[in-house]
């Protein structure tokens, strides 16, 4: 039975149209482009990025803090499913799950690619090697972040083998992980958060509003991303996706866009009041510092692409018309990703912890090995929806070879 | 007159000599170049640096063992930047009253005095300490300030001299009948390798920090009673020329090494000269 | 395992014997968790690397801490002329990769901060803002003056100290309560018994959580392969000292252990001209550290942060 499930759904996921073959084709070319680049920055080393000893986190730590909430941002579809029982929701569940696997993929390629000696990461491993547990709280990461992949993967695939077998849900012990897949979300972005507010060297993130708003935006970046997923399935398969699950969606996107807008501004006030020395990493990123500007660009475009975002969604004129919103989703998705990546990550540098006002910018070797890794994801992710979604639609089924043969 | 022309030919002719002889001690200045040439070029000739200021006690680059020099000079500015052996050409301090405690042989110096080329000929030549040998100069009957061109012509420094400002002068520090010695409270000759015994007399706060090793530099055996050398007064000031010193922390100004590497993404460091916000 | 290493000398298609070091240097422990054995095993490979790569007789140390001694530095900010000798000779003594090529290749341990000594202008008396309103920021606002941990890292005169700077050296403090040892997820860093934090080099997975968590801007990553020339390697090394390092670590200042461990002075406060670096024992009241806390005013540099390092500041 399992052995016929792998082959059905590898059968199945491999089959498409010249569309899906030109997508994965595209997608594939870049991931060739990645591995190159990994190559060479695992012989030459970090020199071909743009990353010095002054800012240390660039790109690759940016979107690794990006995409965990991304991950957490599935909770959106799992939490109304499972606590408030919202039908739409409920059908759509394990598409949410099947992002999430795909976010954690590639948030653990993007540890990778962040670090100097990927080739020791089996230092980390417990036993064998050392695990700084409780005290590092990197070690705290990689515990929640492989245990929420692991929750998913059982929650998901568990719920399509259930489907595809035609069995029944067991919920005497699934619901209990779902419930503690629910709280496990919170966790995977609070602790990235707490990665980088817990080190009163940088006092840029130094402050305990930092998990609350790595979530808030996440509960927006996460589901926008869901809903243009969304969008795109309805369009291509012949899975329909309620209105009213990618309604709950936008309206979630909405509060938290707004919460998130809320806080950076609290941020600004309370930092620029005073103007302690302590802020000079946030108006290095509003204004510049010593006359070197090159991040306020990105800060002033994620000012507009999230404000802008914003003002549209709160009218549900917009929010339900379903040509503006995957507009309004991709803005709101690429504010957050400016807002949480280079604009969190890098001015943490800026200035050094004594003074040292250095700039970064992403290196050619970065860029590509980043594309390359969202190329990955995306390739995953392709493949986890294209199988959910036949098992749901009932084209993956036990015997259903033989059945679709015999017809 | 005819007389004092001849002596004053005389002097100045001697006065000359020695200057050349003086100027000799100054040969940490082509050392930069020396440095820098000694990079590109095979090192022929030997390489020497100097080591806390420019004209006090220099070192002379020379392999120990294969590939382990006595010291490291700097191409740049000519500077001793690493030291293999921290007691080249040391000798033992001497008595110092509160190093007692020290081991014996614990407590080294560079010698001054063989740096000092002019010393014996300042004992013989001149100060024999017997008397006019000439008419003048005489052996002076006081500590008073009197002009003396002779002394002005060797020690240029001399002639915008301010230590003390004013209210010491010549005799106050170098012995009277014996000039190759300086000279401490009770009228005693003191080695120009001892120059502490000297300073001390007024500056004591300086001198007990030395002592403890808070003020001046010692290298070697970082223990309290390791073995160290002690790097003495002249060796980083000039008591002829303090008023550098008083605007530069006690020290004549020096050229430093070079700046840090720009990191990647930087053209240059004019940023730092700009004030970090506009206003 | 030795089937292993042939296959890895054959894969890297290098010398058999070489390759086998190197690869079994990927397998070692962690050297804090290490056998006296294992400590000679490891000591024995990497001096036979070392030697081979470097055309020498290099030497890796492993002495263990003193027994009675707890290092201390005091650093005179007074007399700093901000000369960067100390800077060099730091380099000169601790391998670090010195290439001039590439932005990255260059690694030195101690930067020189150079402060503005800050002017008071009789003009800016009656500046200000706002104006009319009764003023709340005076026009002699943001005049640099003091300790204030901004200014230039890359001056470059003709002549220090120059009239209207003052300077102040930073490395590594040792702290007794290092932020960058809680954070490293593998305790590759950690703190030795003499109170000198250290690197396992071989153990580092340059994650650079250390560099973030380090309030003093201490640690280097190593971008790429250093770059030490054969003639400049200094071939006396500690295994958790100098010893050359690979890409992809971070470094940083370790008070010269290859040295202090042996009652030697620290590479920087045997060149600084002017004696403002002091180095000893902090157990031994006659040591000159322990006069300095007992006779000066000293600091320590961000003392707010709770790090307590061993390294002081002092002012005449």
């Amino acid at each position: 039975m399992l052995t016929s499930f792998l082959t059905d759904y590898t059968r199945y996921v491999l089959k498409g149209g010249t569309k899906f073959y030109a997508w994965m084709g595209t997608l594939s070319v870049f991931i060739l482009g990645m591995l190159y680049v990994y190559y060479l920055q695992n012989t030459d080393g970090l020199i071909v990025t743009g990353m010095t000893s002054q800012i240390h986190d660039g790109l690759y730590f940016a979107n690794l803090v990006f995409l965990v909430g991304v991950a957490a941002g599935a909770v959106t579809i799992v939490f109304p499913a499972y606590v408030y029982h919202h039908e739409g929701m409920h059908k759509v569940t394990v598409l949410g799950e099947m992002l999430a696997i795909a976010a954690v993929i590639m948030v653990m390629m993007f540890v990778f690619a962040h670090m100097g000696r990927p080739d020791r990461l089996w230092h980390m491993i417990p036993i064998i090697g050392i695990y700084n547990f409780p005290h590092s709280m990197l070690g705290w990461d990689v515990l929640v972040l492989n245990g929420y992949l692991i929750l998913n993967l059982i929650c998901g695939f568990y719920y399509l083998w259930v489907k595809y077998t035609g069995g029944k849900v067991n919920n005497k012990w699934f619901l209990p992980v779902v419930y503690v897949s629910i709280i496990w979300a919170f966790s995977i972005h609070t602790v990235t958060a707490f990665l980088i507010s817990t080190l009163p060297a940088r006092p840029m993130w130094f402050h305990s509003m930092m998990p609350i708003r790595f979530i808030v935006t996440a509960f927006a970046a996460g589901p926008a991303l869901i809903i243009l997923a969304f969008m795109i399935i309805r369009k291509n398969t012949r899975f329909w996706i309620d209105d009213s699950a990618i309604n709950l969606l936008s309206t979630i996107v909405t509060y938290c866009l707004g919460i998130a807008i809320f806080l950076t501004m609290s941020e600004v006030v309370v930092e620029l009041y005073a103007r302690t020395e302590h802020a000079n990493g946030l108006y290095y990123l509003m204004f510049g510092l010593h006359g070197l500007t090159k991040l306020v660009p990105w800060f002033w475009s994620s000012v507009i692409l999230m404000v802008g975002s914003f003002l549209f969604l709160i009218f549900p004129k917009f929010r339900k018309n379903y040509k503006v919103l995957p507009i309004l989703c991709a803005t709101t998705f690429a504010g957050i990703w400016i807002e949480k990546g280079m604009g969190l990550v890098v001015p943490g540098f800026i200035p050094s912890p004594i003074g040292e006002v250095t700039e970064y910018y992403p290196s050619f070797v970065e860029w590509l090995l980043t594309l390359g890794i969202w190329a990955f994801g995306f390739f995953i992710l392709t493949i986890l929806l294209k199988g959910a979604i036949g098992i749901l639609l009932g084209e993956i089924k036990y015997g259903g070879a033989k059945a679709v043969a015999a017809k | 007159m005819k007389k004092i022309a001849i002596y004053a030919t005389i002097l100045a002719l001697s006065g000359g000599g020695l200057y050349s002889v003086v100027a000799a001690e100054k040969t940490a200045e082509p050392a930069a170049a020396a440095a820098t040439e000694a990079a590109t070029a095979a090192p022929t000739e030997p390489l020497v640096c100097f080591e806390s200021r420019k004209g006090a006690s220099e070192i002379t680059q020379q392999d120990i063992k294969p590939g382990w020099p006595n010291v490291k000079c700097s191409p740049t500015t000519g500077a001793a930047l690493w030291y293999g052996d921290p007691f080249e050409g040391t000798v033992p301090m001497g008595k110092m009253p509160g190093l007692e405690k020290l081991p014996e042989g614990h407590a080294l110096v560079k010698p001054r005095s063989e740096k000092l080329a002019i010393l014996p000929m300042c004992g013989t030549a001149c100060h024999n300490g017997v008397g006019p040998q000439f008419n003048p100069p005489t052996l002076p009957k006081d500590k008073k300030p009197t002009a003396i061109p002779t002394m002005e012509g060797l020690v240029p420094d001399l002639a915008t001299f301010q230590h003390g400002r004013g209210r010491i002068w010549c005799l106050d520090c170098h012995h009277t009948t014996q000039r190759n010695k300086l000279v401490d409270n009770f009228g005693d000759p003191v080695s120009f390798d001892q120059p502490q015994l000297l300073c001390g007399k007024c500056h004591g706060d300086k001198l007990r920090d030395w002592r403890d090793g808070i003020h001046g530099k010692r290298i070697g055996e970082f223990a309290s009673n390791g073995k160290k050398r002690w790097f003495t007064c002249t060796e980083c000031h000039n008591p002829h020329n303090v008023q550098d010193g008083v605007r530069n922390r006690g020290f004549i100004q020096l050229q430093p090494e070079p700046s840090p590497q720009l990191p990647k993404g930087m053209a240059n460091a004019d940023h730092e000269k700009v004030h970090p916000i506009p206003h | 395992m030795s089937s292993l290493m042939g296959t890895a000398a054959l894969m890297t298609q290098s010398d058999d014997a070489h390759a086998a070091v190197e690869w079994a240097e990927h397998f070692q422990k962690n050297y804090r968790l290490m056998t006296a054995e294992e400590k000679a095993e490891a000591k024995a490979r990497l001096e036979r690397r070392y030697s081979a790569e470097y055309g020498k007789q290099v030497s890796v140390d492993t002495t263990d801490a003193q027994p009675g001694v707890l290092m201390g530095y005091a650093l005179n900010i007074r007399k700093c002329i901000g000369c960067r000798r100390c800077v060099h000779a730091c380099v000169a003594e601790n391998n670090q990769s010195r290439g001039k090529e590439r932005a990255g290749e260059k690694i030195e341990w101690i930067q020189v901060l150079r402060m503005e000594r800050g002017k008071f202008e009789a003009e800016k008396m009656n500046h200000g803002y706002p104006e009319g309103l009764g003023i709340q920021v005076g026009g002699n606002a943001y005049t640099p003056a003091g300790q204030v941990l901004e200014g230039q890292y890359h001056y470059n005169p003709e002549k220090v100290p120059e009239e209207d700077a003052t300077y102040m050296p930073i490395a590594c403090m040792q702290c007794e309560k290092p932020p960058c040892v809680k954070v490293c997820p593998v305790r590759t860093t950690y703190r030795e018994p003499d109170g000198v934090v250290v690197i396992d080099y071989n153990w580092c997975i340059g994650c650079r959580m250390c560099m973030g968590a380090c309030p003093y801007w201490a640690r280097r990553l190593n971008v790429t392969n250093p770059v030490l020339p054969k003639e400049e390697m200094n071939p006396v090394t500690h295994y958790l000292g100098n010893r050359p390092r690979m890409r992809g670590v971070v470094e940083k200042c370790h008070w010269c252990l290859q040295r202090t461990r042996h009652g030697r002075y620290p590479a920087c406060v045997e060149v600084c001209p002017v004696g403002a670096r002091k180095f000893g024992n902090l157990l031994d009241p006659e040591s000159e550290v322990s006069k300095i806390l007992q006779r000066k005013n000293v600091f320590r540099l961000k003392a707010e942060l709770n790090t307590f390092p061993k390294f002081f500041y002092f002012y005449d």
